[in-house]
């Protein structure tokens, strides 16, 4: 079938079949490696993309669904030179292995998008979504809360 | 795992053209609306649709608005929708405070509630809210539309009154002065399906709507506990009254879940506690709405 | 005996610019920007194929037929292979594992045949044609059935199978190992104790849950020479297991090649060999094509090492001033069906399951017993948690019986440098009695405290731990340093960057030892062709052992500038010393020579002729003071462990008495570092392990149905902590006594910060309710119920 989708700005026309996941054919078709394949079944968040400036799990939207749409991964926020939350990240150790890492800088985008000064259980509830086994999430809360604080204002 | 089996996929862009798919199609099909059960199920190929129809372009199902007293939740209406609602955050914060038990912030964005309870598992939290709402399930078909009592919605374990050919448009809620309360029993602080629910409405002298999840088949409402309740002031002795019939109104398995016993003795626990919650709020006071009481 | 640093030392008294500051990591920005490169990222272009693998559905079974022919002939198919095309037994410590499975399948999971196709889903689709034929035998699921008379033998040519010399398996049995430690008179010590307790502790199986799932991709091409890409914390050991294994096909070490990027996690569960190497046989019947295989989630749980279970059985006997007289600890772990790795975690632990206490009179029995569940294997903690579960529970009881607190009874316990280990070698200086009065300070320890809320109550604990990495006796790290034309410096080394921050602190020990800033280091990820030997990134050791290559390497690359400036400029060796990037001179203020200006081209004399050249050094480290020969029925005689990382762990939670919901609200752990390379690294493992631990014990576990099938290989029903699952306040706490052969006094941490989770909320669940839970892990729902028991019992 035929899937008209915008990636990180750039405008893609693919024929993919229904089965696909919106998960794969980012990354095996259109070469968008940062949403990751943790569980496929929406459970770990590591698939996590903006779709229409909201977060969605890739790997739980047929691409199908995803026509007419616009698509948002790290790759597309960091393009222009790292955000501040990204550098919050960096100074605050607040990743290991790195995996989850770009599902978590998308939730938390998200989540300073609508309410810019989290409190700590806000910055819980939007991240519960996203597994990281091996932060213990202390460090990422930390950044989120400091870039809640900070030039989001 | 990629999706092993294959099927065709259909976007309707009217409600008439997707009752026509429906009806006319003679193999197994699925409708497609939030789909992080449907995609989920396929992948572990516990379905096997050979067609599935996207209702998402369907103009008319995006309603979340109030009519008069009438709430009206469309079937694309996602869980985050309801929690950023001002109508909801006024005039029905339980629906809001189910819906934030839900999955997580990924998923709501995507999950419709009118999903979660066509998927119609034990666990659904929209299943007791609704219940305990009186809420109206309205189906359109080839037979034209059909109003259903939610009470009359849930068959069976993941059966509901919905017959195939048709396409759930929207629920509908009457509206009055009220406290309620989701409580949902969890196996940590995280994201988790309910272990036992209960999803309680007060209403003025003291009538009250009771319905548990995760401790039947399907959700489940208690007429028994809300007549117990109706007319007589809350005090210990009617909530220790109600408490001791919660046993005989469930019917919990022992699954790796949670023991059936477990179950019983929590729903216990989060019956007493919905029911003061529940009672404070339609007072206007009691804990704010998304506090977790377990 | 005395451990020595492997050579010559930098001064002590030398002021530290690098080792032991937060610097920044240097794989942050990959991480951070969606660039970091993890193996199922790269891109391998039309010709990549894919694999999918049947399994067996059950535990226990003899294979009677596979019929391929309706996969064969599928759409899409390229290849299907089944055991009859490998024949080839592999292992870590023990051989005892085929690739795919031979006659029997031995436990729900199993891989009976692979298919290799165009596409993933014609993979998947044609690997559900295969049909096999089972004749269906009852398993052996629980440890001790299976060591009971006439119990079914799961592995009848156990006698046959070739093991490294430290392991003692018994002919006959379902014993794959049976570690034993025998000092003093165990028998002796308890008639004359005060106290004894004596009781049993059961420890569930646990799995690893790194993000990033078991992926390999492999490439056997026209010149026959196999590279491999895989998410792997051992690049060599692979590439020798590969060799080894598949040595039959005519291929040696140097035509096997391993790559790993990035890896999203370990854990352990991505040590020594499990998919991979159906991945790399696979690839050689495609000659020519990448073959991709991944597993899912579920195979993730069901097969790859998981934690094994144990149930232990503990006696301890002490005298009323609470002095440890005896420790009798029996620990029968159920190892699963292949045991070429988890053997060597019940060895581990049987070496060292007194916990860090000066014991006396030990009688220790690690078994390792063939079950027919999935395969045991290694995961961080290393059996330390799984002991040290009853271990620390049965301290806290034994001091509470004798009228002691808890804290005072395990510092006047605890194992301090000097002190005799349980197999006759001498404990290292350690920071124990630091790590338990600065961690009792942080919770308040001896001050109750109570809840605002009617419904809860609060409780503390406290529990130590200790833990050595296992390995063997000679295994080995080694470094290989560059330097460029700008004075930066490219390391080439094979630990794994898991997450730990690795490759940052090899660049701090470097950049400390040649004055150059961790920003102009780059450490690459391993190529086995390329990188120099690593034997795994396991055992918390790459700190220390990589960390002393990489020191030597920085040693010897500083020696040659020196040599380079003593020829040119006469200065002697001695009288030189790098700061800020520059040769500088005790004898001459004035001399300062950039590195940049010579590292690659050398510097010009005065006739015009050049001396020096590129810089490039080399470093390697073995320790040279262990030896695994010791007396299989006794233990003694050898010393198998390097040093043990000492430390504590304290909580405070809060219960809702009716739910049994638990809350941590504070939770402290002190852990020995010896030195902190970087104390942010520090932190971040203390953290990271400390809620990987509370989940052990709060609520992950996993689950078998009576066949031997797992109930829950998804993240649905194994549970692992989101954001909302960690205590509202942790407090790390960096202790340093430094060990004397670690590269500036380190040693390693990672592992540990888990081991004291799973007791210290056994104790507090106590300290709160007066409840003992024995048996792992302490769910809400077996809080509430013992609750329930306990106050419907007081109603009786």
């Amino acid at each position: 079938m035929n899937l008209k989708i915008k990636v990180n700005g750039e405008d893609w026309v693919l024929d993919v079949a229904p089965a696909d996941t919106l998960l794969d054919v980012l990354r095996e078709r259109i070469g968008t490696k940062s949403p990751k394949i943790g569980c496929e079944r929406g459970d770990c968040g590591s698939c996590t993309i903006f779709m229409d400036g909201r977060t969605v799990r890739s790997c739980l939207i047929l691409a199908v669904e995803a026509d007419d749409h616009e698509i948002t991964t790290v790759e597309g926020i960091s393009y222009d030179g790292i955000s501040e939350l990204q550098t919050l990240f960096l100074e605050k150790n607040s990743f290991q292995c790195g995996f989850c890492t770009p599902g978590i800088v998308l939730s938390a985008t998200e989540l300073l998008e609508h309410n810019p000064n989290p409190t700590r259980h806000d910055v819980q509830e939007a991240l519960a979504g996203n597994l990281c086994r091996c932060t213990g999430y202390e460090p990422i809360i930390d950044a989120v809360l400091a870039a809640g604080e900070g030039g989001s204002e | 795992m990629v999706i092993a089996n294959e099927f065709d996929y259909r976007r309707p862009v009217t409600l008439a053209e997707a009752t026509e798919i429906l009806a006319n199609h003679s193999g197994s099909v699925r409708i497609l609306a939030g789909g992080t059960d449907l995609v989920a199920w396929l992948r572990d190929d516990a379905i096997a649709p050979d067609l599935v129809v996207d209702i998402k372009k369907v103009p008319g199902l995006h309603d979340l608005k109030l009519d008069g007293d009438t709430l009206r939740i469309g079937a694309l209406v996602t869980f985050t929708d309801l929690i950023e609602s001002d109508v909801v955050k006024e005039h029905a914060p339980l629906l809001a405070e189910m819906s934030e038990t839900v999955a997580s912030q990924g998923i709501r964005n995507r999950a419709t509630m009118v999903g979660n309870i066509c998927s119609a598992v034990p666990s659904c939290d929209a299943g007791p809210v609704l219940l305990a709402y009186d809420t109206t399930v309205h189906v359109t078909g080839p037979d034209g539309d059909r109003a259903l009592d939610i009470n009359d919605w849930f068959l069976g374990l993941r059966q509901t009154a919905r017959t195939d050919d048709e396409v759930v448009t929207h629920l509908t809620i009457a509206l009055r002065p009220h406290g309620g309360v989701y409580v949902k029993l969890m196996r940590y602080g995280g994201e988790d399906l309910a272990q036992a629910a209960v999803g309680i409405v007060a209403y003025a002298d003291q009538e009250y709507r009771v319905a548990f999840g995760a401790v039947a088949p399907t959700p489940i409402r208690s007429a028994r506990i809300e007549d117990a309740l109706r007319g007589r002031p809350l005090d210990d002795a009617l909530i220790a009254e109600t408490v001791a019939m919660v046993r005989d109104e469930i019917s919990p398995i022992t699954d790796i879940r949670a023991s059936a016993e477990y179950r019983t003795r929590m729903t216990e626990v989060m019956l007493k506690r919905g029911l003061v919650a529940a009672t404070e709020r339609l007072a206007g006071t009691g804990p704010a709405y998304g506090t977790r009481l377990i | 005996m005395t451990v020595e640093y492997p050579f010559e030392a930098e001064p002590e008294d030398a002021e530290l610019k690098t080792v032991g500051t937060p610097v920044v990591r240097i794989d942050g920005l990959d991480k951070i920007s969606g660039a970091a490169q993890f193996v199922d990222d790269i891109d391998f272009g039309p010709g990549l194929l894919h694999a999918a693998i049947v399994e067996s559905p059950y535990a226990y079974a003899k294979i009677i037929s596979i019929d391929t022919s309706k996969a064969e002939a599928a759409k899409g198919v390229v290849r299907v292979a089944t055991g009859k095309d490998f024949p080839y037994k592999f292992g870590m410590y023990m051989e005892d594992r085929y690739i795919f499975a031979q006659d029997y399948v031995r436990f729900v999971g199993e891989q009976v045949a692979g298919v290799v196709a165009r596409s993933h889903r014609e993979a998947v689709q044609a690997a559900k044609l295969i049909e096999v034929e089972y004749e269906v035998l009852t398993p052996l699921l629980d440890p001790r059935g299976a060591v009971a008379e006439g119990a079914d033998l799961i592995h009848p040519d156990l006698d046959n199978y070739t093991h490294v010399p430290w392991f003692f398996p018994k002919a006959d049995t379902n014993i794959a190992h049976w570690r034993k430690i025998r000092k003093g008179d165990t028998e002796k010590a308890f008639a004359e104790a005060d106290y004894v307790l004596e009781d049993t502790y059961f420890v569930p199986r646990y799995a690893h849950c790194a993000i990033e799932p078991h992926v390999t991709v492999s490439k056997f091409d026209y010149s026959d020479r196999l590279t491999v890409w895989t998410a792997s914390q051992s690049p060599h050991t692979q590439r020798h297991l590969f060799a080894e294994a598949l040595a039959p096909l005519g291929l040696t070490h140097k035509d096997v090649r391993v790559i790993t990027p990035y890896v999203g996690g370990g854990f352990g569960g991505k040590a020594g060999v499990s998919m991979e190497i159906m991945g790399a046989a696979l690839a050689t019947l495609v000659k020519g094509r990448p073959v991709k295989l991944r597993w899912t989630r579920e195979q993730e749980f069901y097969n790859t090492y998981q934690r094994q279970g144990v149930v232990a059985e503990l006696k301890v006997g002490v005298m009323n001033d609470g002095e440890i007289t005896a420790v009798e600890h029996k620990l029968y772990w159920d190892a699963g069906a292949y045991v070429e790795y988890g053997a060597n975690v019940v060895n581990a632990a049987g070496l060292s399951a007194t916990g860090p206490y000066r014991v006396p009179n030990i009688t220790n029995d690690s078994l390792c017993i063939y079950t027919n569940l999935p395969p045991g294997g290694p995961y961080r903690g290393f059996g330390y948690s799984e002991f040290h579960f009853g271990l620390e529970s049965h301290m806290d009881r034994i001091a509470m019986a004798i009228g002691m607190d808890a804290v005072e009874f395990r510092r006047k316990n605890a194992i301090v440098e000097g002190d005799e280990l349980a197999y006759g070698a001498s404990m290292n200086p350690s920071g124990m009695l630091e790590a338990i009065d600065k961690t009792a300070a942080a919770i308040n320890w001896g001050v109750e405290e109570e809840s605002d809320n009617p419904n809860t109550v609060i409780g503390k604990g406290m529990a130590l731990f200790w833990k050595a990495p296992a390995m063997p006796p000679n295994s080995s790290s080694a470094s290989f340093l560059k330097f460029n034309e700008d004075g930066s410096i490219n390391i080439t080394v094979s630990g794994m960057e898991l997450g730990q921050g690795y490759l940052t602190v090899m660049a701090q020990i470097a950049g400390e030892v040649l004055s150059v800033p961790v920003g102009k280091i780059r450490v690459e990820t391993p190529d086995t062709d390329r990188n120099p030997y690593e034997w795994q990134t396991v055992a918390s050791h790459v700190t220390w052992s990589s960390g002393l290559a990489v020191e030597k390497a920085a040693i010897e690359a500083r020696g040659k500038i020196f040599d380079v400036i003593h020829q040119v400029y006469g200065y002697e060796d001695d009288s030189l010393y790098l700061e800020d990037e520059a040769v500088k001179c005790r004898t001459d203020a004035s001399f300062s020579k950039p590195l940049r200006e010579f590292v690659i081209d050398g510097i010009q004399t005065e006739d015009g002729t050049w001396r020096g050249g590129p810089i490039v050094a080399s470093g390697k480290f073995m320790p040279e003071f262990t030896n695994a020969n010791s007396d299989p029925e006794t233990g003694q005689g050898g010393h198998p462990n390097v040093h043990y990382t000492v430390g504590a762990t304290g909580v405070v939670l809060e219960i809702d008495k009716e739910t049994g919901r638990i809350w941590v609200r504070k939770a402290a752990l002190a852990v020995d570092a010896g030195r902190a390379i970087n104390p942010d690294l520090v932190n971040g493992q203390i953290t990271g392990g400390l809620v990987q631990g509370l989940a052990t014990v709060l609520y992950e576990d996993m689950r078998f149905d009576e066949g031997g099938k797992m109930l829950n290989p998804t993240f649905t029903d194994y549970k692992i902590p989101t954001a909302f699952d960690i205590p509202d306040e942790i407090i790390p706490i960096i202790v340093e006594v430094p060990q004397p052969d670690g590269p500036f006094g380190a040693r390693g941490v990672g592992e540990h910060t888990m081991i004291g989770a799973a007791p210290v909320i056994a104790n507090a669940v106590y300290n709160a309710l007066g409840v003992r839970i024995k048996s792992m892990p302490i769910t809400q729902e077996k809080v509430a119920m013992a609750i329930i028991e306990k106050s419907e019992e007081c109603a009786e």
